[in-house]
């Protein structure tokens, strides 16, 4: 860090203070930066002014919402809650032998690298092209859809689950070792029921993660309430696709309100463990 | 019961951690291993168990069922069977912290059951009730339901014995089990091994020559991984003299609390206790 110098008191300094320089520079690229990304995207102020008008104005035909399709999206909206309520065990399971495998302290290094390679090539791919992969080899459904967010909790729960038992003390690890007490039985004894609040915690959000994303895969074949709302707007009802982009508002923000609540449950009293 | 005959143990440039110990414990023994930090104590245990390698020399255990272990050497299947027979008790407790107390108990028993009952059904209620019964000498059978982690250090510390009892061992191995532990902690502890011994040979490592003094049947010293003493459990000064050298007045201050390392100012003593006790801090945490 240099000290700004600005030399004596009397002269008249330079145009800009010394200190100022280096943010100035930064600000000036940053700002360059935008001006030619905007250019490239062909952002045009000039088209959005009146577009904005436009745009209200469609927002206009999905109100009111059609309430009497209430009735017809109760049955999708179950459909999307099942589909994360089937996936997000299913791959709470698949995480659990991935975060083993990757675990420093109870897998081999080549057992350790393939899986924690695996879990990062999956976080790497966005559920839907998972989903894509998955319809071109099983055909358009819900299964599909569970397959691909039981896969898809894999890249973020099989990492977290592989810190979490990285983090147990080895000390206790070779405790109950030391008793004769084989591979699994440590993982049953010692390593599940340390890590029992860390897996449920994360379990429940990746939950609320699945619910989010099974509307999305609802859109492009799996089924549900993503599916309903794709369909109204294809067919233009508007007021009908504003019902279920209600729902799935409602869904969603009480999966949220509901796994804070658990979470919250199991981090502070541990009575679930 | 155990034979230890010149075990040796090298770092990889070759300088010898382990240098030829021999020993034997028997019968109704309470042997206190002493000797100055980084004298192979706690090494030689590890190597017993199997938790460490040794380069050379051989560990023998004559089992109760009349079977004999070659400790040094044998792997695997072999390996958990000889664990089995040997229950042993860690200075840090190292009990799982969020299971209940008579969980931990059972543990010691996982290799007597199949492992796939052990994610089936687990214990049975006759083994639990057996279980409570080892609590009980303890004088923990109140905390059966408790949860693990919420007990103090020398609550665990009992505990880890009821384990260590419940597994029905052929001879106990103690791994410093009294040096996390404050004075009167450290002699209760003392209280319960001494029993134990009777029936079951103990083998402990220790780092206070006045308690060996008082409950041990027979003492070893070693010194730069070579037994410089075995016999009478009372040591004169000149013996504890030459045991210790630079750390005998840290050993002889009556504080078992206290680590024994010869840099135990106030900040290493600070990162002792981290390190022994997580289940005090881990108390205070919440």
């Amino acid at each position: 860090m240099n000290f700004p110098t600005t030399g004596s008191p009397r002269s008249a300094g330079p145009l800009v203070p010394l200190r100022l320089r280096k943010p100035l520079l930064v600000l000036l690229v940053l700002g360059g930066l935008v001006v030619v990304s905007a250019r490239l995207c062909k952002v045009d102020l000039a088209e959005f002014v009146p577009g904005l008008a436009k745009g209200v104005e469609v927002l206009r035909f999905f109100f009111p919402p059609d309430w009497s399709s209430l009735q017809e999206m109760v049955g999708p909206a179950l459909v999307t809650v099942l589909l994360a309520a089937v996936a997000t065990p299913l791959g709470v399971l698949l995480s659990f032998f991935f975060g083993l495998a990757g675990a420093r302290n109870l897998s081999p290094g080549w057992l350790r690298s393939t899986a924690r390679t695996l879990i990062g090539v999956e976080r790497a791919l966005p559920e839907i092209i998972v989903l894509l992969l998955l319809v071109a080899a099983l055909g358009v459904g819900p299964f599909p859809g569970v397959l691909a967010l039981a896969i898809g909790s894999v890249g973020m729960l099989g990492k977290l689950f592989a810190d979490a038992i990285e983090e147990l003390d080895a000390k206790v690890l070779e405790s109950v070792g030391s008793v004769g007490a084989t591979h699994s039985q440590i993982i049953r004894f010692a390593v599940l029921p340390e890590v029992m609040p860390a897996l449920l915690s994360h379990s429940i959000f990746r939950f609320e993660v699945n619910l989010r994303a099974s509307v999305l895969l609802g859109a492009v074949g799996a089924g549900g309430i993503g599916f309903e709302l794709q369909k109204a707007m294809a067919l233009l009802e508007y007021e009908r696709a504003m019902m279920a982009v209600l729902v799935t508002l409602l869904l969603v923000f009480g999966a949220e309100r509901i796994s804070d609540y658990l979470r919250r449950r199991v981090l502070d009293g541990g009575k679930l463990a | 019961m155990l034979n230890v005959e010149q075990l040796t143990k090298k770092l990889p440039d070759g300088r010898a951690l382990l240098n030829g110990i021999s020993f034997r414990v028997a019968r109704g023994e309470f042997v206190g291993v002493l000797g100055a930090s980084g004298a192979g104590k706690s090494l030689t245990l590890r190597c017993i168990l199997g938790l460490t390698q040794a380069d050379a020399g051989t560990a023998t255990l004559q089992a109760n069922d009349g079977q004999t272990f070659e400790l040094t050497t044998c792997k695997g299947r072999c390996q958990r069977e000889a664990r089995r027979r040997m229950g042993v008790i860690f200075q840090g407790f190292n009990l799982v912290k969020r299971l209940r107390v008579i969980d931990n108990v059972m543990i010691g028993r996982l290799a007597q059951i199949h492992p796939l009952r052990s994610w089936l059904y687990g214990f049975t209620d006759a083994e639990a009730a057996e279980a409570l019964e080892a609590l009980r000498r303890v004088k923990m059978e109140k905390y059966a339901d408790r949860i693990t982690g919420s007990l103090s250090g020398g609550e665990m510390q009992r505990v880890a014995i009821a384990r260590a009892v419940f597994q029905k061992p052929s001879l106990y191995l103690a791994d410093e089990p009294i040096a996390s532990l404050d004075p009167s902690n450290s002699l209760a502890i003392m209280k319960l091994l001494q029993p134990l011994a009777k029936e079951t040979p103990v083998l402990g490592v220790f780092h206070q020559p006045e308690m060996t003094a008082r409950f041990c049947t027979r003492v070893i010293a070693i010194k730069h991984g070579k037994v410089v003493y075995d016999g009478d459990p009372v040591l004169s000064h000149a013996q504890l003299e030459d045991i210790y050298g630079d750390e005998l007045m840290q050993v002889l201050r009556p504080t078992p609390a206290l680590p024994p390392e010869p840099e135990a100012s106030s900040s290493a003593f600070v990162g002792q206790v981290d390190e022994a006790t997580p289940g005090l801090l881990a108390k205070q945490a919440t």
